[in-house]
């Protein structure tokens, strides 16, 4: 039997199989539920026809930053298992590049945002290319010294204000519509952001960046080139995270270096991924919803920044103590995950 | 010359300082393989421990040192016990309590800076800012006090672990867990016995740190660069190795600030620990990368 199968044979077999696989997955997947909230989120400004809800935009518009930020490390962090605690860095790089260019030559950011991710993402490369020999331990810690060397070169550069920063000037819309522009900016960038991570998650870049985070060196025998891998999949994390920085300085209309380049922000990146659960694509969106509620409550009932840090630690121990894996991770390894959380 | 001379004194005077600082790590990763990014942190708890001491009752930190040795190493036990004995178990164990140990880092940072506030802290004894005159050359009596303490416990510490039983047992387990297990040593008794004795050095360095340094709680994110630059250059682990690397960066640092200006001698540390990861992971006494 077996030997009158040619190869071709086998091939489509496999093919076949592999379709149903995919199809019974579909039906797993609830795809409507991420196009219904994008279209609610594109809706939602209209309720500043009825009032004033520029403190709810401002949440969601926030939320939407990490959200593209997270994926973006995620995809690095997540699907490769290089956790960086460095990639505040790229969304520095981001911000100045389009901030500078914004205060300089008057382009909006929201135009530069590509271009700004594409030079957050090009360094990105250039850092990977040295920072990703070392792997684990080594590697987390190179991306702190990573985050202390630019900004003492940030703090100290005098063509971009050095400490003091540059101030950008101010859109001329009226108040209740002055958020919009980046609302939109952020909501486009939060859903192709997440339609990039489904890619990557779906594609052979994607199996082979889950093959080195489980085992590199079997990877590595296993003909990925590893290496090249690695570097792409940092470079395109900066990317997402360089240009969430670019829109995010115009937004604040300043650019300075404590406000990109604090450790809050990249544990923050970290932490909405391994709560929400890394290597996923719904876990850095539902840990970007959850991290920015759970951290307004906190400045907002409490009141002060010292709480907020001693509290993200805290979550972030529990979390990893008792669930590595994340809130979609442990649901899906229990077969419990609803069909609306199932975006991968 | 005279200038050069001042430059490496004052660079050898606080690599006593820094090799205290990064000791206890060393120590911890050698025998836990844990990177215990916490160090920092505890350091400042140790701090506070000697400037609330100062501030209160008067009580000198080289008096409040062994208060802070013992505080300190309670909290070590309670760290290890709460945390890091159930992670000794699982599979990407040293990732994950890099992590951890950040966690734990902004859980102290947190909880100082709402206790303490923010403010900038010195302890302020007489001889903080005096200072000994040789010829034209002054060596600040602080930094002098600080870094012959520091050695003095970094030496006692070689001792211990050079010549007593329990020593003999962290040296075994440092150099291999499961054939140091099957001979017989306790192996989770020495992982929690030097996690103590680590974050009580961490408390030693604190009391020093608190009138070499001024310190506010968030402070400490700077010193993780630079005690992991030590303990990274000195080869992870060997205790040799990180005071060795602190006296060699400290000086390294010191003609840096000389030449550049103060903001650039930080500077020094990360690029060191930036460069030695890349280049030579092990670091100068290391063994071979495992983890690399």
């Amino acid at each position: 039997m077996a030997s009158t199968d040619t190869t071709d044979d086998i091939l489509k077999a496999r093919q076949a199989y592999n379709e149903t696989l995919t199809a019974a997955q579909d039906k797993r997947r609830a795809t409507w539920f991420p196009l219904l909230l994008l279209a609610l989120l594109a809706a939602l400004p209209a309720l500043q026809f009825a009032g004033n809800y520029n403190y709810l935009l401002h949440l969601v518009l926030y939320t939407l930053c990490y959200v593209v930020m997270a994926s973006g490390w995620n995809i690095l962090g997540g699907y490769a298992g290089y956790i960086s605690l460095g990639h505040n860095v790229f969304f520095a790089v981001g911000g100045y590049f389009a901030g500078m260019m914004f205060a300089r030559l008057g382009i909006s950011t929201i135009i530069l945002a590509p271009l700004a991710g594409l030079v957050a993402g090009l360094l990105g490369y250039m850092i990977g290319l040295i920072t990703l020999r070392v792997r684990g331990p080594s590697f987390i810690i190179s991306s702190l010294a990573l985050v202390m060397i630019v900004r003492i070169g940030f703090e100290n550069w005098h063509f971009v204000g050095g400490a003091a920063g540059v101030s950008l000037p101010a859109n001329g819309l009226p108040v209740q519509w002055a958020k919009l522009p980046y609302y939109y900016a952020f909501l486009v960038m939060a859903a192709v952001a997440l339609w990039a991570s489904y890619r990557i998650r779906h594609s052979k870049f994607g199996l082979g960046l889950r093959a080195i985070s489980k085992d590199e060196v079997k990877a590595e025998s296993a003909g990925i080139d590893t290496r090249f891998y690695k570097v792409l999949a940092f470079a395109i994390s900066a990317f997402f995270v360089g240009m969430a920085g670019a829109v995010w300085g115009e937004y604040l209309t300043y650019i300075r270096p404590n406000i990109f380049l604090v450790i809050l922000i990249s544990v923050n990146m970290v932490l909405m991924c391994i709560l929400g659960g890394k290597g996923t694509v719904a876990g850095p969106a539902l840990g970007a919803v959850l991290i920015v509620a759970f951290n307004e409550f906190f400045v907002a009932t409490l009141g002060a920044s010292a709480i907020n840090i001693l509290a993200t630690g805290l979550i972030m121990a529990l979390a990893l103590m008792f669930f590595p894996l994340g809130i979609v991770g442990t649901l899906a390894r229990h077969r419990k995950l609803p069909r609306f959380l199932n975006w991968d | 010359m005279a200038a050069i001379i001042q430059i490496v004194v004052l660079g050898l005077a606080l690599g006593g300082v820094y090799a205290l600082m990064g000791s206890g790590l060393s120590l911890i990763f050698g025998v836990m393989r844990i990177v215990n990014l916490a160090h920092p942190a505890l350091i400042m708890s140790g701090a506070y421990v000697a400037y609330w001491g100062f501030r209160l009752w008067g009580l000198d930190p080289f008096v409040m040192l062994p208060v802070a040795m013992v505080i300190l190493a309670a909290t070590g036990v309670l760290l290890y016990k709460l945390v890091f004995e159930r992670e000794a178990k699982s599979a990407r164990y040293s990732e994950m309590t890099v992590l951890l140990t950040f966690a734990v880092a902004m859980v102290l940072e947190g909880a100082l800076a709402t206790a303490f506030t923010n403010t900038q802290r010195v302890t302020s004894p007489g001889y903080a800012t005096d200072a000994f005159f040789i010829g034209s050359v002054f060596i600040p009596k602080g930094q002098l006090y600080a870094g012959i303490t520091s050695l003095v416990i970094i030496g006692l510490l070689a001792l211990f672990l050079k010549f007593s039983r329990f020593g003999y047992a962290i040296r075994a387990t440092t150099q291999n867990r499961e054939a140091a297990e099957l001979l017989g040593v306790n192996v989770n008794l020495v992982g929690l016995v030097s996690f103590a004795i680590g974050v009580a050095l961490a408390g030693a360095a604190g009391s020093l740190v608190s009138f070499v340094f001024s310190f506010f709680p968030s402070k400490h994110w700077e010193w993780i660069a630079v005690l992991m630059s030590l303990v990274v250059l000195g080869g992870m682990g060997s205790i040799l190795g990180t005071v060795v690397a602190a006296y060699l960066l400290s000086v390294v640092a010191a003609f840096v600030g000389f030449f550049f200006g103060a903001t650039w001698s930080t500077l020094t540390f990360y690029l060191a620990l930036f460069v030695v990861l890349l280049v030579r992971p092990q670091g100068l006494f290391g063994e071979k990368p495992e983890l690399a």
